[in-house]
């Protein structure tokens, strides 16, 4: 069908029943189900793909897999544009929507392509040496500039609209690659019991069995693989994960993975993510990778037309696409001449197949002359076409160059085993002298390595390996493998090989022909010789200086070569001049993947109060404090600014009552027969005498002597305390007294629990907070001045029989109490306050109102309590106990702690009274410069008060006490500000506290 | 006296019956259970002994010494710790009654409002867990019967599996209150694609 114009007639593992339309650079195509997006478009005759990183040299499809540096595209469109995907991986769907890269104005006409003539200054380092000066324009005008003509694909900029989950996976063996050693290796541990997972990041499993023409036992490869699915899938423990690339190997048998459940589909249909993140736990791994084909560096290496000989098998026989017509055939080992029958086979003239290799196997003569091609004894010296291949000049081993007219060159030169994962534990892969490669040596714990991935290239290796290590893996986890059968018998094929990694001199002829030796970044052999000269010879160095092996592939088809050339730049040998350690990941992971189901809202947990809903029904303005979401303030209609709400809410306390939610706090049950002699070594004031049905303010330091947290601790029974903490560190506090419990005094009879979450807990303050309360206590309960006086806390019923606990407690400084119901009530709580209170004019109010009354009653709270205060510090210096022993009472006493000029706790106004005072404002002397060593402490808090009406602030003075009266300066130079304030003390309202016990 | 507030669940305005995501047979089976009764039980050092024997004989339940849970009739008892254990109640008529007279054996700490309960089950449900669940919940790893305090969306989940039911395999699924939102939100993603059918248990009477 001329639609297809390469298309074959028939064979390859496509459904040409199925056909897939798609669209490239806004033209529109068809092809297969089966196909990927590189094969449907080898197949529509598109062979000019995409444009190079720096110089915007035309590039075509080099491979038919995950290494492939030059067929990136931008997939889809939109919010779901994805940059720099590999068209070789890339499952063709309908509606495919794809385009080309780093081209402008189009791929086929790209005005930056005038960098290759300017070529000779943008060789390696040419960032470093060309944009040095003047230093000033580098961050302004030349990283925009590069970074603008640099770079690959877009990144889409707007949100992705899809969804992302990430799981957990627990087997006794994890197999990685689905081709012949694989399978072998499921099969084995499989049948004998094990639980086994199979990944393989291709969509159809079968590895690079599946791009050849091969028999095992006498049939096509094809069934064999059919009947290993079916056997696998038959097993209740075999898991097979297709479309899943194990990209990571991490401690302790853990492995990374990312299964892309819907990037085969146009959009992912509804409740699928679009991709899932697997962390899998596996007592055994295979690796069964496989192996990368190399290609060889020679002028021109890059036009699109020049492949790797095993992808150009890769179309032929898996996807049924002729990659050209006329082809040469440039190898160094038997395993190309294959490619020269299979393409033969499928129509194509073979122009001629060169190896340099004096000595081959006659057999391959014998296949050249049934072929009817010519062979050559010599090298492929450079290769010519813009756009696309147009010939080639081979160079025989006499010298004699010939041009030859040909639209497709494979090369093949030996393989790479895709040993990756085997070094991401930091070890450095084996020299194999054999093969001319890189082979795992000491893998992570727990993973072998099979097959081609280990260096053994032959299909008969593969199923002998996978087999054995399989039936290892399974042993190890304690099951008894089945007998192996004898290894299927498998086809002959040759695998001689003896590698050229590059061809010099082809260059002259062919301005301005480059050798590439790293296709994605644009390094030449020439770069990586000007790297040699200039000294950066280790191969780190080597890596940065010119970019070889970064980027998307990581240098999968590039490392070896470049190492090469390196070595026979400092005649050293490949191995004395280093090997890659490969790190996570193995191939690229979109972020989203990592992040799964939490982004967003859901980045990290929420908490609600079990009063939230009735916040929520008053207009509640919430905040996050920690994980929890507290009201801040509850504005009404006409209400401009948050400052005027805070103020109607503030003096609504002050002069009748307010409704605050505080179930946030943290509550911790403490029992036991030495429940009180512990509080009494955690809090630096006492608790023995503490009498039953009262609380009591506590503070606790750290063991360095500091402040750790405040709050009130009830004695509800003889042997049983409710300690309350700040929201903010409830759990920090309940760690540390689990770990004085457990750990500093275990023969203690104490136990506790964090009962935080079933209680809600509501502060009603002000005047009238008795009235209210006496609308909600059921009336058998007596809470009159005289039986309920202030710190009483008691068990009472409400609502008719409900139980609760009443604390009369102030934070505000007024007649206040907080009721506690468990939180299934704390919704219907709420609401019989408000009704309760609705003759007093109850007012709910947030945080905000919380912090100012509490600044003007001069309480210390979070910013206060910053980790660097002592009980001193914050006045609260005569609460310490000095006869007996508690946590922080040694460290505390450290010279500096009580030294007599430290910051203590004040209160400050400012002497016009109409300026605002800022938070974190340090204080200088009057006519002092704002210097370090005229800093005398700084402000802690501020609000503005309304009882007041002016603004009033908490702060660290040195000496503070002792300077009531004078004057400072608060100077905030962050915000221009400098005002002068009067020193008071921390309390600015009610003084005697007569309001607590009205 | 007669109680006049209408009390709110765990779960409520969370969710409700109904079916989550993919329409059809659901994979999973998700049922909310407010109104149970649940208390933290710590025994004394020295003092297990004792409060395994009371416990054996009323509501006659054997106490955990490794995370597992045991059942007896209405009552469960799920290892929490070393030393702890959470006393599970189907409902809560009788709940402070049995508190009361644990509460010289142990220190007792009623927890009812405090936890949200999914009991979880159908064909799908150790592929929805396995999407944050860090643990091995394959039958070989985690029989009938197994407990475990673990980690699932950032959120402290305490988890144990019942005896199997008609769609399979149980988990129940216990979470602090303040965060039942937020699991959810996990929850609901995580079985959308198998289809969740969801169900509130009735809120019993005789609550504590």
């Amino acid at each position: 069908m001329s639609a297809q114009p390469f298309r074959l007639a028939g064979g390859g593992l496509i459904d040409r029943s199925q056909t897939r339309s798609f669209r490239f650079d806004g033209r529109r195509y068809e092809g297969y189900a089966g196909d990927t997006l590189a094969s449907a478009l080898l197949a529509n005759g598109v062979r000019l793909v995409g444009r190079s990183f720096k110089y915007h040299r035309p590039r075509g499809i080099l491979s038919a897999g995950p290494e492939e540096p030059n067929a990136l595209v931008e997939l889809r469109a939109g919010a779901r544009r994805e940059p720099n995907t590999r068209a070789t991986t890339t499952e063709l769907y309908h509606g495919l929507e794809a385009a080309s890269q780093n081209r402008w104005p189009s791929l086929a006409f790209d005005l930056l392509s005038v960098n290759q003539l300017a070529a000779p200054a943008l060789v390696a380092g040419f960032y470093y040496k060309t944009f040095m000066w003047p230093a000033r324009f580098w961050e302004k005008l030349y990283e925009p500039l590069i970074r603008r003509a640099a770079g690959l694909g877009r990144a889409a900029g707007r949100e992705d609209p899809d969804h992302y989950e990430k799981a957990f996976a627990f087997c006794d063996l994890l197999v990685i690659g689905a081709g012949p050693a694989g399978l072998s290796a499921a099969l084995a541990a499989g049948r004998a019991g094990a639980r086994v997972i199979l990944c393989d990041e291709d969509f159809r499993l079968g590895g690079k069995l599946l791009n050849e023409k091969r028999e095992i036992d006498a049939r096509a490869a094809s069934e064999w693989i059919a009947d290993a699915l079916a056997e696998l899938g038959s097993l209740p423990d075999v898991r097979i994960m297709p479309r899943t690339t194990v990209f990571g190997v991490y401690d302790h048998g853990v492995y990374g993975a990312v299964e892309r459940v819907s990037d085969h589909l146009p959009i992912p249909p509804a409740h699928q993510p679009r991709q899932r993140s697997w962390r899998i736990n596996a007592k055994r791994a295979v690796l069964a990778a496989g192996a990368i084909e190399r290609p060889i560096v020679f002028a021109g290496n890059d036009t699109p037309g020049v492949m790797l000989a095993g992808a150009v098998r890769a179309y032929l026989n898996r996807h049924g696409v002729l990659p050209g017509r006329e082809a040469v055939i440039f190898t160094t080992g038997d395993d190309g001449w294959t490619t020269a029958r299979d393409l033969a086979a499928a129509g194509a003239t073979i122009a001629a197949i060169v190896d340099p290799r004096p000595d081959r196997d006659p057999a391959l003569t014998a296949l050249a002359t049934r072929l009817g091609a010519r062979v050559v004894t010599g090298i492929v010296a450079g290769a010519t076409g813009g756009r696309a291949l147009e010939g080639l000049t081979v160079r025989a081993a006499s010298g004699r160059e010939e041009a030859l007219s040909c639209d497709l060159l494979a090369v093949s030169n030996g393989w790479n085993p895709t040993l990756h994962l085997a070094s991401h534990q930091n070890t450095r892969p084996a020299w194999d002298d054999a093969i001319h490669a890189f082979v795992p040596s000491a893998p992570p714990a727990g993973l072998s390595v099979a097959g081609a991935a280990a260096g053994r290239l032959s299909l008969a290796l593969a199923l002998v390996d996978g087999a054995r290590l399989g039936g290892e893996a399974a042993a190890a986890c304690g099951f008894a493998p089945k007998p192996t059968p004898q290894p299927p018998r498998t086809d002959p094929e040759g695998v001689a090989h003896s590698p050229v990694w590059r061809v010099r001199g082809g260059k002259r002829a062919f301005f301005p022909r480059k050798a590439f030796v790293d296709f994605q970044n644009d390094v030449t052999d020439a770069d990586i010789e000007l790297a040699a000269r200039e000294g950066f010879r280790p191969v780190e160095h080597l890596k940065r200086y010119t970019t070889l092996g970064m980027a998307t592939d990581q240098g999968k088809t590039s490392n070896l070569a470049g190492l090469a050339i390196m070595a026979e730049q400092t005649g050293k040998t490949i191995p004395e001049t280093g090997a890659t350690i490969f790190r996570p990941p193995y191939t690229p992971v979109a972020i989203g993947a990592l992040a799964g189901h939490h982004r967003a809202r859901d980045f990290r947990p929420t908490r609600l109060s079990p009063t939230h809903r009735w916040s929520q029904d008053q207009g509640a303005v919430f905040v996050e404090s920690g994980l929890w979401m507290r009201a801040q303030y509850y504005p009404k209609p006409g209400e401009s600014d948050w400052l005027t709400t805070v103020n109607r809410e503030v003096l609504a306390v002050r002069n009748g009552v307010g409704l605050c939610d505080v179930s946030t706090l943290g509550k911790i049950d403490i029992q036991g027969a030495d429940a009180a002699e512990f509080l009494e070594r955690v809090y630096v004031n006492g608790w023995k005498a503490l009498p039953v049905g009262k609380a009591r303010y506590g503070l606790m330091l750290r063991e360095d002597g500091f402040v750790m947290d405040d709050g009130t601790t009830s004695r509800l029974a003889q042997t049983h305390f409710l300690m309350t903490t700040t929201t903010a560190n409830a759990a920090r506090v309940m760690q540390h007294l689990e770990f004085c419990r457990q750990v500093l005094w275990p023969t203690l009879d104490v136990r506790m629990v964090s009962v935080s979450e079933h209680w809600a807990q509501a502060a009603i303050a002000g005047p009238k907070a008795r009235a209210v309360l006496q609308g909600v206590v059921d009336p058998r309960h007596d809470i009159s001045n005289e039986a309920f006086p202030y710190l009483a806390a008691r068990a009472v019923t409400v609502g008719g029989g409900v139980p609760a606990r009443l604390f009369r407690i102030s934070f505000s400084g007024e007649l206040a109490y907080e009721l506690a119901v468990p939180a299934d009530h704390g919704d219907a709580m709420m609401r019989a306050l408000m009704a309760a209170g609705e003759p007093h004019g109850i007012t709910p109010y947030g945080t905000e109102a919380l912090g100012v009354m509490r600044i003007e009653k001069g309480h210390v709270a979070g910013n206060e309590l910053n980790g660097q205060t002592t009980a001193r510090d914050l006045g609260l210096g005569r609460m310490v106990s000095a006869k007996k022993d508690f946590i922080g009472r040694v460290m505390a006493k450290r010279e500096a702690l009580v030294a007599a000029d430290r910051p203590v706790l004040v209160g400050f106004r400012p002497v016009n009274r109409s300026e605002r005072l800022r938070a974190g404002a340090h204080f200088v002397g009057p006519g002092r410069s704002a210097t370090l060593e005229n800093d005398e402490g700084f402000m802690t808090s501020v609000a503005y008060s309304p009882s007041l009406r002016h603004w009033i602030g908490l702060g660290l003075l040195r000496n503070g006490p002792a300077r009531i009266g004078e004057r400072v300066r608060a100077v905030d130079p962050l915000r221009d500000g400098d005002v002068e304030v009067e020193i008071c003390p921390a309390c600015f309202l009610d003084p005697e506290g007569a309001r607590l016990h009205g | 006296m007669t109680r006049t507030w209408t009390p709110l669940g765990a779960w409520a305005g969370i969710l409700a019956d109904g079916h989550v995501g993919t329409a059809g047979a659901p994979g999973v089976i998700a049922l909310a259970r407010d109104g149970l009764g649940v208390a933290t039980l710590i025994a004394a050092e020295g003092g297990e002994a004792a409060l395994a024997a009371a416990l054996a004989k009323r509501p006659g339940l054997d106490l955990p010494s490794s995370p597992a849970v045991a059942h007896a009739g209405a009552h469960s008892l799920v290892w929490a710790g070393p030393g702890q254990w959470l006393l599970v109640a189907g409902h809560r008529a009788g709940f402070p009654e049995t508190l009361a007279a644990l509460s010289c054996l142990a220190a007792v700490s009623d927890q009812s409002d405090g936890r949200a309960v999914l009991r979880l089950s159908g064909s799908k449900i150790r592929e929805t867990l396995a999407k944050g669940c860090m643990l091995d919940l394959h039958p070989s790893a985690f029989p009938v019967g197994m407990a475990a305090l673990t980690a699932i969306a950032h959120i402290g989940v305490h988890l144990w599996r019942g005896d199997d039911g008609p769609d399979g395999a149980v988990f129940e699924m216990m979470v602090p209150r303040s965060l039942a939102g937020s699991f959810w939100s996990w929850f609901a993603a995580s079985a959308a694609e198998f289809g969740c059918a969801v169900s509130v248990a009735e809120m019993t009477a005789g609550r504590g």
